[in-house]
């Protein structure tokens, strides 16, 4: 990413100017923009956090890079194309806030799963080989195997964050974008959520964009800080979450902090969280 | 029994033989449906579009083509006006960011309101009178013929092979739509076919369960399925399973009693539903 200084050719994702407005029946004479001149460019491979506060334009920014928005000014690419074609092949995988899910519904984790890689198969196809291996591989990758063939009604509000994971990696994407993923998820569960995310980097490398209001979930694996509050503000942090960087994103913008107490994160990142844990004032 | 009696009796069976087997076809298209409307929480849409109903016989009655009972163009006049207030819902809805209880109330009440007038004035027209508006909210056996049963095991068969066709989008977006949206699914069509289908069904179930207790069948077998299990398959076999039983015991009290056989059927889900949640606690699903 441009925040870690290195150039590639073709990044994974590429924001030039974005500006986003929602249709008004009421605008603002100042103007009203969601996102306003988002320059944002993530390279492969990287790991991404945007931290902000709610109405700060996060939900706006993932629907950009999904496709689902098209920006008012600006270009948004992923995988060096428009984000609506690597969606429809499979390419973006998807977290959504767990809120959004209902667990009433009568499915195994399994079914779940199989929705990512299977909503677009023929309807007189049961499945392919491909689907099944790689199902069963982001069922490994983000080891749900023990409670695959539960209902979901039976998990934890962490589980059931591994089941959307690994939904999301079920197509076997290139980029994977995480909205709000410590929502409604205990203590425990945000560790594990840390080391899940370390372990998906490293098998299979996928490129990592992460928002939340939640300092602990950015601090979960990010490679670097950005905070948006309707304009994007990048910190770079190549080596990691670190007292420097975290003081210099709280400094960038105190009005951030509100309600967002930095905190231990735990595991894998043992190192950057023992130390985003020193530095508790940093606010 | 009465019920022996009626189906002895060669003339009386070939009176509420029609009606039984058109409640079987019935109770199978809104058991099809009935888990993903609990479960997509569409129920109250169900209440506005069968409420619609009552406008489009309204409308079927003033065109003439609901003398001595709906003729085939009849329903589909009605059809096209369920349809249309389904859509209309889902635009008011869009519209207005989420008013979706207010969309529904201002179809549902204006549907009711145009049914009634065009039903009064149709009740001038030369020729057969239009259904009374009894029959249209609560259902009769009495006009239920063949080509009601027909139909009824028609559009079961058209839902089921819909149902089976869309399977995997269709559930991704009733678990979840944004993240299905996310994924390339079209939320809006499959919407605006779930909404269709609702329409579809309550028009056919309306002539024997009535346009006000269609909605009861097309929810009730799916809440009595979701107590009891977790599996989406064997949720909707117990929901025709339900659907069945409830149709056809519905039905017998209705010849012995001498009651409506929407409302008979009506209570008889209701009653099982009750009796269901009281030996099912909520989590012991299995």
């Amino acid at each position: 990413m441009s925040a870690s200084g290195v150039s590639v050719p073709s990044p994974a994702i590429r924001c030039s100017g974005v500006s986003y407005r929602y249709p008004s029946a009421h605008p603002k004479p100042g103007g009203d923009d969601a996102v306003r001149g988002i320059d944002l460019t993530v390279a492969r491979g990287a790991r991404l956090g945007v931290l902000g506060p709610n109405g700060g334009g996060k939900t706006t920014l993932m629907k950009l890079l999904l496709g689902l928005l098209t920006p008012q000014s600006g270009v948004v690419e992923v995988l060096g194309g428009s984000p609506r074609e690597a969606r429809r092949r499979g390419r973006i995988g998807y977290v959504p806030q767990r809120s959004n899910a209902s667990l009433a519904f009568p499915l195994s984790s399994r079914r779940v799963i199989e929705q990512g890689a299977k909503h677009a198969l023929a309807p007189w196809k049961r499945t392919t080989p491909d689907i099944t291996e790689r199902v069963d591989r982001a069922i490994e990758l983000t080891a749900v195997q023990e409670f695959a063939d539960k209902p979901i009604g039976a998990l934890s509000g962490g589980m059931f964050q591994r089941v959307l994971i690994a939904r999301a990696m079920a197509p076997g994407p290139d980029v994977l974008l995480l909205d709000e993923p410590t929502v409604g998820v205990d203590a425990q569960g945000q560790a594990r959520f840390a080391e899940l995310m370390a372990t998906l980097h490293r098998a299979t490398g996928v490129t990592v964009v992460l928002v939340s209001h939640d300092l602990r979930a950015i601090a979960a694996g990010c490679d670097a800080v950005a905070v948006l509050s309707r304009e994007l503000h990048i910190h770079e942090a190549p080596g990691g979450m670190t007292p420097d960087l975290l003081a210099e994103v709280f400094h960038h913008d105190l009005a951030l902090t509100h309600g967002s107490q930095p905190h231990a994160c735990g595991h894998d990142h043992g190192d950057r969280a023992g130390r985003a844990t020193g530095s508790e004032g940093a606010p | 029994m009465k019920t022996i009696e009626y189906f002895s009796d060669p003339v009386l069976r070939s009176i509420f033989l029609p009606a039984v087997i058109c409640g079987l076809g019935v109770a199978t298209l809104a058991a099809l449906l009935a888990p993903l409307i609990v479960l997509r929480r569409l129920a109250f849409i169900g209440q506005g579009v069968s409420h619609a109903a009552f406008g489009g016989v309204g409308l079927a009655a003033v065109l003439g083509l609901a003398g001595g009972g709906l003729s085939l163009l009849g329903y589909g006049v009605a059809g096209v006006f369920c349809i249309g207030a389904a859509l209309a819902i889902g635009a008011l809805e869009e519209r207005r960011g989420g008013g979706l209880d207010t969309a529904i109330g201002v179809v549902l009440v204006a549907s009711m309101a145009l049914g009634s007038v065009l039903l009064h004035a149709s009740a001038g027209r030369p020729g057969p009178a239009p259904p009374a508006w009894e029959s249209v909210l609560f259902g009769s056996v009495a006009g239920v013929g063949w080509a009601d049963a027909a139909a009824a095991w028609a559009g079961g068969i058209v839902l089921a092979l819909l149902l089976w066709w869309f399977r995997r989008p269709l559930w991704f977006w009733a678990f979840d739509e944004d993240a299905a949206e996310a994924f390339g699914v079209s939320t809006g069509r499959l919407r605006a076919l779930s909404l269709v289908m609702i329409a579809a069904a309550v028009v056919i179930a309306m002539k024997l369960v009535g346009v006000v207790l269609a909605t009861a069948l097309l929810v009730l077998p799916g809440a009595i399925g979701l107590r009891l299990s977790s599996r989406l398959g064997i949720v909707m076999a117990w929901s025709v399973v339900v659907a069945v039983l409830g149709v056809l015991i519905g039905m017998v009290v209705s010849f012995e009693f001498d009651a409506p056989p929407g409302a008979a059927v009506v209570l008889t889900l209701t009653a099982g539903y009750l009796v269901v949640r009281i030996v099912t606690p909520s989590g012991a699903r299995g």
